[in-house]
């Protein structure tokens, strides 16, 4: 490992449908005065700008270029990731890199998207060459819902446990201000009774449009204790690329792959000492585009025993009061700015560990936390953060 | 963190931009491969790598997992298949390669076809809710007009009793 580097500044948009008030770089700059403004640092001091999103989103080939005013990226150095789905996340892994290595003290990192712009399911479905024609043609959502669906035969979970998964995320988003869907469910009844989207997706059961940013001021460890008394530090982070797999979809009907968030998790906790995730990690942010998808995920990240995910929903272990909280703020399906989804996962469990979550703050004491991201053709990248190293 | 700012309703213009683009894209020797034979004999076809000797499917050059070249043990592949998995969208869609509008709702699945086992995704006939949790055995129904699309010069998978 390289230098330590450490989160100094946290900053994100209200995330809406529809941003019409503003351009994308205005949007994209009320980020980045947040992040200043919570770090109490000027544009002067930000040495590199990093930006990450989905360009055939909004249809630019360079938004960083058009960004720079709003960015604090004048003159400066900087790169844009795009990564697919978990590009916010690499944007976090490319600033990481940079400050570890010494080649900057500082870096601003972004996350952004904004979705009123195009359309996101023709743009996702446009992800693949043209002359493999079919393959994705329901875009993201049709391999979720089939996912979904294989899930229910393989664990016997029940419908009622994904609302429980919906239920949670809402009770999180209507504690979190910049939250985008904070709907106020009372009951399972309302999730069962949305209708279907894509079956057995139901209408609450996948994730918004959502436009918005994120921006994470990171700090070499010399700076880091300059700047501020709270730093969170970006402990460890690990990519895993599997490129499609043989059925060219996100799950893996042949039963003979590996999934990349096994392998990514694996190596993460080998390497820093997590032997019972859910004791060694307090709460995790993970990129759940729909409910199905996040108790899957307690298992690939052995949060539980495999088919046991609706069991952790069932006995409420990742209610924000619970155990081993997951996704108090609400989470992806609350709010999906694709480009700054992932940015917002690292964001809010770096709030978690300064304690400054506010109202979603969990009730479990945060000295380790996780993020996630997910993203096409089944990439994952693994976060570790730590309130001291 | 930002503050929302009182809304003093200013004016507001949104600007809507039609920027059709056309592509072309290349085939290459391997998928070019399977646009021929869909095109001229309805057929699929994928090679088989030479060292796990499973079928490449989309026909390529190297087989990745094995990191070693492809080469051209090419093979007929069954139009019949079952299916593994499936959904339905309930939502219109357009196809965004060549701009046709996806009938709603359409069922899309994960078929496995007979001998070699290779996945494909594709559209299926039935359109009943209820009868789609029966169906499993299908076969490919090719398209009659306007083919030249590869795997799109199938139209869907019918329902076949076996």
């Amino acid at each position: 490992m390289g230098n330590r580097v450490a989160i100094v500044g946290i900053g994100q948009t209200f995330h809406k449908s529809n941003r019409k008030d503003v351009t994308l770089q205005e949007m994209v700059g009320e980020a980045v005065r947040a992040a200043l403004l919570d770090a109490q640092m000027k544009t002067q001091d930000v040495e590199a700008v990093f930006t990450a999103n989905m360009e055939t989103f909004e249809n630019i080939f360079l938004p960083d270029a058009m960004m720079a005013d709003e960015t604090a990226a004048f003159m400066k150095p900087g790169l844009k990731v795009a990564t697919g789905g978990t590009a916010g996340a690499s944007v976090v892994e490319e600033g990481f890199h940079f400050v570890a290595s010494g080649l900057f003290d500082t870096a601003l990192v972004i996350g952004f998207e904004k979705q009123d712009c195009g359309d996101t399911t023709a743009a996702i479905t446009g992800a693949v060459t043209p002359v493999w024609g079919k393959g994705v043609a329901t875009g993201a959502i049709g391999e979720f819902a089939k996912q979904a669906l294989t899930y229910m035969q393989k664990t016997g979970a029940k419908e009622e446990h994904a609302a429980m998964v919906r239920l949670k995320a809402d009770k999180g988003a209507c504690r979190n201000p910049y939250a985008h869907l904070r709907l106020g469910l009372k009951s399972i009844k309302e999730v069962l009774d949305s209708g279907y989207l894509v079956w057995p997706l139901k209408f609450l059961e996948f994730c918004p449009q959502s436009s918005g940013a994120c921006a994470l001021i990171f700090a070499s460890e010399q700076k880091a204790r300059k700047i501020t008394r709270k730093p969170v530090w970006i402990a460890d982070l690990v990519t895993v690329h599997q490129e499609p797999f043989r059925a060219g979809s996100f799950g893996d009907p042949t039963g003979k792959e590996e999934y990349s968030q096994d392998i990514a998790v694996d190596r993460l906790y080998k390497r820093n000492g997590i032997t019972n995730p859910i004791r060694d990690i307090c709460m995790a942010e993970i990129y759940e585009p729909s409910n199905w998808e996040e108790m899957s995920h307690y298992e690939h990240y052995h949060f539980c025993p495999r088919n046991e995910g609706w069991k952790m929903v069932e006995k409420g272990m990742t209610e924000m009061e619970g155990e081993f909280p997951v996704n108090p703020s609400g989470g992806v399906i609350a709010t999906n700015p694709i480009g700054a989804t992932p940015t917002i996962r690292v964001a809010e469990a770096a709030l978690q560990v300064r304690g400054d979550a506010g109202e979603h703050q969990v009730t479990r004491d945060v000295h380790t936390a996780m993020a996630t991201a997910l993203g096409g053709p089944n990439w994952t990248v693994a976060t570790l953060l730590r309130r001291s190293l | 963190m930002t503050t929302e700012k009182a809304e003093k309703k200013p004016e507001l213009i949104k600007v809507d931009i039609a920027r059709p683009r056309t592509y072309k894209w290349s085939s290459g020797k391997y998928l070019g491969r399977v646009y021929k034979e869909a095109l001229e004999n309805k057929k699929l076809v994928a090679n088989r790598c030479p060292k796990c000797k499973e079928l490449i499917w989309q026909p390529a050059a190297v087989c990745g997992r094995c990191n070693v070249e492809a080469g051209e043990d090419w093979v007929v592949m069954s139009d019949k298949g079952t299916v593994v998995q499936y959904t339905y969208l309930v939502f219109p869609l357009w196809d965004p390669h060549y701009g046709d509008r996806l009938a709603n709702p359409y069922p899309t699945a994960t078929i496995k076809l007979d001998d070699d086992g290779v996945f494909l995704v594709h559209f299926l006939e039935e359109r009943d809710p209820e009868k789609l949790k029966n169906v499993k055995r299908v076969q490919a129904v090719w398209k009659e007009e306007g083919r030249g699309r590869g795997l799109g010069d199938i139209l869907y998978f019918r329902t076949i009793d076996e």
